[in-house]
């Protein structure tokens, strides 16, 4: 592990806080924060009906096998979608009262899963989103590691039980291909077929997908590779067992700016606020959706974070003066200098140097010889943290991602 | 939140790190020195003053890391005019109408010296005293120690001078000086120097062998001139051992991951 790359941060390691015993369902709760983007859905319920928990509320109008269900039982108190029907959020009013909807787990994993919502838990590489129903993966990479800054420990996140080890053998049945699993090193988590264990070590990016699917299963056009978190593994082998989804997630809170740290057990979607009011120092503060790295302020938590970061907020800075901040702007994008740090930012498969000059001098075809195809933005985020880059380099990736898609006649 | 590692942070530490061998240059030159140093510090802070009037491009503290190795490595009698010349020609030709550091592919302090070298051959160049070459070890040290410098291209620079011993040719005296101070000044610019790790290893080891062969076998050479020349053919040719060292990855990926 000594010479695998990485960068300690001043963030702190991964969360130590004891998991609560008991569950903390926030009163609201929203879906929608964290979609992709122009997610255009058919609702199947109204506002102002009650829904029981787990019950599909709507269905994605480009693939209406997919549906995405509620997060806990209660009312549906405000839907808002924009032109074609975006999806902008649904919100939900908790009712203690409400029921669970059950699921006939007989058939079909990929059926199920694509019903039961758990779909929205992969994302598809290259180019993000979720995959398309009836696809099938070159590999799925089920990540039980996480190294940015307050994340939670792996075994908060496989949780007790075999639920995980059910999950991993229905998720085999997905895919030809290998079933990676990185997890931190140790005995293996559990058994699956085909099951490839992953060790990787504490340092930031060594517990990102891309890092791990860069290195061995580098996602192609025809080749796809999803990632899915372990919790969402845990949710699929609790529904095949019982029937129901699980009501809650796992969820780290704490931060730089938060007075300890905790770990939640929360709906998906839950209120921010609800989440991190505990460990809430006085004064002003920002609440992030995700780490300290990749968060986003946000008032719910997004569909793919089991982290919230209290973050301080600081005065605004005084506008630069007009002559600077227009030699700024005119020097985009900043030159990039080569550093060990942003070596080290970068998974250590990659030639990070010339990886990075490819994606900022918008040369697509370098920049896929460099394998861009297996990352996504949350891969680039430590890299901008590092150099401070202007654009941003995750912002980049973006574009390339969407031109190569638009070009590739794969959007 | 944001991270540090940016342009002018490393240009900063770059500088900072070049420190012991600036200080020991001073002590052992005395104040003699001192107005060539502001000249070159002057003559190329205009220039990016008048890129950023002209051209919009920010100035960088990197011009004066590129002014402290020309005043340091400078023949010492040279004239006003050709002072003049060959400084502004390797910042701008070679640094700045690239668009400024952190986009130029050659070392703007290497293309003055060379300029100096093939334009005033008559030029004495100075022998620099042994305490800078043991100067220029602290000064990598600190380089590597906050990552800016290369420790791959040190290594490799370090494998290539015993390379070099084995097959006869040694490097040791006012040559081992040159060789470590232009090592740290100009071989080791992250900017201009190789990108990839194999990429590191082949350019420092080239440049040491570089070094040891025209040591050995250039008669009438001084050991300056010769660092100089051997850090401009080793610049030239670091995007090539880049490109072998991503064609050795592309073989190694293709062949570990094609089914």
């Amino acid at each position: 592990m000594l010479f695998r790359n990485g960068l300690i941060l001043p963030f702190g390691g991964p969360s130590d806080a004891v998991p609560d015993q008991v569950s903390a369902i926030t009163a609201e709760a929203a879906l929608g924060p964290g979609f992709p983007p122009d997610f255009r859905v058919d609702l199947l319920v109204q506002q102002g009906e009650t829904v029981a928990q787990g019950q599909p509320v709507l269905r994605d109008r480009r693939a209406p096998d997919l549906c995405v269900t509620a997060p806990m039982g209660g009312r549906v108190a405000r839907i808002d979608t924009g032109p074609g029907r975006a999806l902008n959020h649904i919100l939900f009013f908790h009712d203690p009262g409400a029921d669970r909807h059950h699921y006939d787990t007989g058939g079909d994993v990929a059926a199920l899963m694509l019903t039961s919502g758990l779909w929205t838990g992969f994302r598809a590489r290259p180019f993000g989103g979720f995959p398309a129903p009836g696809a099938r993966p070159a590999a799925i990479c089920v990540m039980a590691h996480d190294t940015r800054p307050g994340a939670l420990p792996a075994a908060a996140m496989i949780g007790e039980g075999d639920d995980f080890a059910r999950g991993l053998t229905a998720l085999a049945g997905l895919t030809e291909g290998p079933l990676l699993l990185v997890q931190p090193p140790g005995p293996a988590l559990a058994d699956a077929p085909r099951l490839r264990v992953v060790p990787a070590g504490p340092l930031h990016p060594q517990g990102l997908a891309g890092t791990h699917i860069h290195a061995l299963h580098p996602a192609r056009m025809d080749a796809p590779v999803w990632d899915i978190a372990a919790q969402d593994v845990a949710a699929l082998g609790h529904l095949i067992r019982t029937g129901y989804l699980p009501e809650t997630r796992v969820v780290a809170v704490g931060g730089p700016a938060a007075s300890g740290q905790r770990i939640a057990r929360c709906q998906p979607g839950a209120d921010l606020h609800g989440l991190a009011q505990p460990v809430l120092r006085p004064g002003p503060s920002a609440i992030l959706s995700g780490s300290a790295l990749d968060g986003v302020e946000s008032r719910f938590l997004f569909l793919r974070d089991r982290q919230v970061t209290v973050m301080p907020r600081p005065a605004p800075p005084a506008p630069p003066h007009w002559f600077r901040a227009a030699l700024m702007r005119m020097s985009r994008p900043a030159p990039l200098i080569p550093t060990v740090a942003l070596e080290q930012a970068l998974a250590p498969s990659l030639p990070a140097i010339p990886f990075l000059r490819s994606l900022s001098a918008g040369d697509d075809e370098a920049a896929r010889g460099f394998g861009v195809l297996s990352l996504l933005e949350e891969d680039l985020m430590l890299a901008d943290y590092v150099s401070g880059a202007e654009p941003p380099l995750a912002a980049v990736l973006r574009g390339m991602l969407d031109r190569i898609a638009t070009e590739g006649g794969a959007a | 939140m944001k991270g540090i590692w940016s342009r002018e942070t490393v240009a900063l530490v770059l500088i900072a790190a070049m420190m012991p061998v600036v200080v020991t240059w001073l002590l052992a030159n005395g104040p003699a020195v001192l107005p060539r140093l502001v000249f070159v510090l002057v003559l190329a802070g205009l220039w990016h003053l008048a890129f950023m009037l002209a051209r919009a491009q920010p100035p960088s503290f990197a011009g004066a890391l590129s002014a402290i190795a020309i005043a340091l490595l400078m023949p010492p009698q040279i004239g006003l005019i050709a002072l003049l010349i060959s400084v502004s020609f390797g910042v701008v030709v070679a640094e700045l109408i690239f668009g400024g550091w952190g986009r130029n592919i050659l070392n703007p302090a290497t293309v003055a010296l060379a300029f100096v070298s093939f334009g005033f051959p008559t030029e004495i160049w100075p022998v620099p005293d042994p305490q800078i070459g043991w100067a220029a070890i602290p000064a990598a040290l600190i380089g590597m120690g906050f990552g800016v410098i290369s420790a791959r291209l040190i290594g490799g620079a370090l494998i290539g001078a015993g390379l070099a011993a084995l097959i006869g040719w040694p490097l040791a005296g006012a040559y081992a000086t040159a060789a470590a101070i232009v090592l740290v000044l100009l071989v080791a610019d992250p900017v201009a120097s190789a990108a990839t790790r194999l990429g590191r290893w082949l350019t420092g080891g080239l440049f040491a062998l570089l070094m040891a062969g025209f040591a050995t076998h250039w008669t009438g050479g001084n050991p300056v001139q010769v660092a100089v020349s051997a850090a401009l053919l080793t610049a030239l040719a670091a995007p090539l051992m880049d490109e072998i060292a991503l064609m050795i990855w592309r073989m190694g990926r293709r062949k570990r991951l094609v089914p």
